[in-house]
């Protein structure tokens, strides 16, 4: 279990790490079986009656199914404390789910990229705000 | 429906940052169509404008700021939104206007100012605007979503480094001999591939920045001015199609994309095309010029496939053995495309309209495509927005 302690991400509702592990915030239709993220951008297949869509956990872990390399600093409003470029963004398959979902990659050498690897949901943190507390986003690393 | 014709195009050329207004290079772009067709303002009877989202009221408002520059006249104007594919909807409303015969001939024009630095989030509403948590949490300018497509592309077929840095090669010729292009230097094959990586395996050459530009065309069912114009350009179809669910393509600002494909890639542009075909009788068979949206090296490959030039997984061979140079069967971005242009976000469209209605004019310069009687302008918008022109001569 990571240290959760005085951990805030910068905007609510996408990543959670209540139950000890991190794991992103979808949501489900249950009338279509369509999963999105984030759970307030509804997305449903055409004539689904939209009935029973649930808030649920996304697994921990998924497989790459694509990545990049941002060379650049990304503009405002993003920001980071420590310079992380280059850093690497993946698209992360949940297969069960039918979702691949983006994040940004940490923790992760990233010439080891490849197509397939397994990898997991993680935080990482991007500054201290007033309160002295850690703002982190959602991200995704390898397994080890 | 009656037939339409373009008559007259007008075009202010593409250029970086100014600290002119926007409805100084629409008014340039719209004199030039008028005096292209001879057309008198007065003769104009609806105005589509493709709006300027960074413009605030002005640029909302862009048809209403453009009308009173040259003499309001009560017209219907009509602003529009629609992301990058927004010169097509202009497009296709004027075009819906005069075949319908609701006016005999309208405006559709679009101009842009580049913003000066980043493009970002245009409002703090997460719960809202998915776009502010990518900005803010996921570190993604828009380069990125390509970038990802591209990867899954040279995993599942051949495409090579090489084809991307070909692609920029190809434009930057035809580029350096357009007059209205941005980026006029050609590069070599080795320059392209020596430049640095945006986001891998996108390289700076192979995307395209933003840029300030206008364009204008004049849209009639009008006997007298169809008679009178030099060479009027039939619109065989001009469409719109927006994105069909189960599409895996992870469109700019989204966060995910489904794993299963239940659609085709950029089914927005897929819809476009197709209902294009069927609308005008024309297929991909038939087209002697097109031009499409090269925003990266990898959307002028995959656009070969998803409009039905070649199938899935073909585009580099044809990129590789000339089919789609001048001179080719089928020649892409004789105007040198985005990447010489850059996006001019409502005005790009209408550009790309005309010019395909410059090769069937033969107006091309060096970079006329010999007998062209038929040609494609294929546009492309983030979060599901696009547009199709098919003309004729």
């Amino acid at each position: 279990m990571e240290n959760m302690a005085n951990k805030v991400a910068r905007i609510p509702n996408l990543v959670d790490w209540s139950t000890g592990e991190v794991r992103l915030m979808s949501a489900k239709c249950n009338s279509c079986g369509t999963y999105f993220f984030p759970k307030e951008h509804y997305q449903h297949r055409p004539g689904c009656s939209r009935e029973g869509v649930e808030e649920v956990l996304l697994p921990k872990k998924g497989k790459l199914a694509s990545y990049t390399i941002q060379h650049y600093p990304c503009p405002p409003p993003f920001k980071t404390e420590k310079k992380i470029t280059p850093y690497g963004i993946g698209l992360v398959e949940f297969t069960d789910e039918n979702i691949q979902v983006a994040g940004i990659i940490t923790d992760t050498d990233l010439k080891s990229l490849k197509i397939g690897m397994e990898m997991e949901t993680t935080t990482l943190p991007m500054y201290t705000n007033e309160e002295k507390q850690e703002v982190v986003t959602w991200a995704f690393r390898a397994v080890q | 429906m009656r037939d339409v014709y373009i008559v007259g195009t007008g075009i202010h050329p593409w250029t970086g940052f100014s600290e002119q207004v926007f409805a100084d290079f629409a008014a340039v772009a719209v004199e030039g169509a008028l005096k292209d067709a001879g057309v008198e303002w007065q003769k104009i009877q609806a105005i589509m404008a493709g709006i300027f989202i960074y413009g605030g009221n002005a640029g909302h408002l862009s048809g209403q700021y453009l009308e009173s520059i040259f003499g309001e006249t009560g017209v219907p104007v009509v602003n529009v939104y629609n992301a990058c594919a927004t010169g097509s909807a202009a497009i296709r409303m004027a075009f819906n206007s005069v075949a319908a015969g609701e006016t005999d001939t309208a405006l559709a024009f679009g101009a842009d100012v580049s913003p000066k630095g980043f493009l970002t989030a245009k409002s703090d509403n997460a719960v809202q605007d998915r776009d502010v948590i990518r900005w803010k949490m996921g570190g993604m300018p828009n380069p990125i979503y390509w970038a990802l497509e591209c990867r899954k592309r040279m995993e599942k077929y051949d495409t090579t480094e090489e084809d991307l840095a070909l692609v920029k090669v190809l434009m930057s010729e035809y580029g350096s001999k357009n007059p209205d292009a941005r980026f006029k230097k050609p590069y070599s094959l080795e320059e392209v591939m020596n430049s640095v990586y945006v986001c891998d395996p996108l390289r700076l050459f192979e995307i395209c920045p933003v840029s300030t530009g206008a364009a204008a065309v004049i849209i009639t069912a009008d006997p007298e001015l169809i008679k009178k114009a030099d060479k009027p350009v039939k619109i065989n179809a001009t469409t719109m199609g927006s994105a069909i669910y189960g599409d895996p393509t992870i469109r700019i600002s989204a966060l995910s994309c489904p794993a299963t494909p239940e659609a085709p890639m950029l089914s927005e542009s897929y819809s476009a095309s197709r209902q294009a075909y069927e609308k005008s009788g024309i297929g991909p068979e038939d087209i002697d010029v097109l031009e499409l949206p090269d925003n990266s090296s990898w959307h002028y490959l995959v656009y070969l496939e998803t409009c039905g030039f070649c199938k899935e997984g073909e585009a580099d061979k044809m990129l590789r053995d000339g089919e789609t140079k001048i001179g080719g069967k089928l020649p892409v971005n004789p105007s040198g495309g985005f990447s010489s242009h850059g996006e001019a976000l409502s005005a790009q469209a209408i550009w790309q309209v005309i010019e395909c209605a410059n090769q069937l004019r033969g107006r091309g310069g060096e970079r006329q495509v010999e007998g062209a009687k038929v040609a494609m302008a294929q546009t492309y918008g983030l979060m599901g927005n696009s547009g199709t022109t098919i003309m004729s001569i």
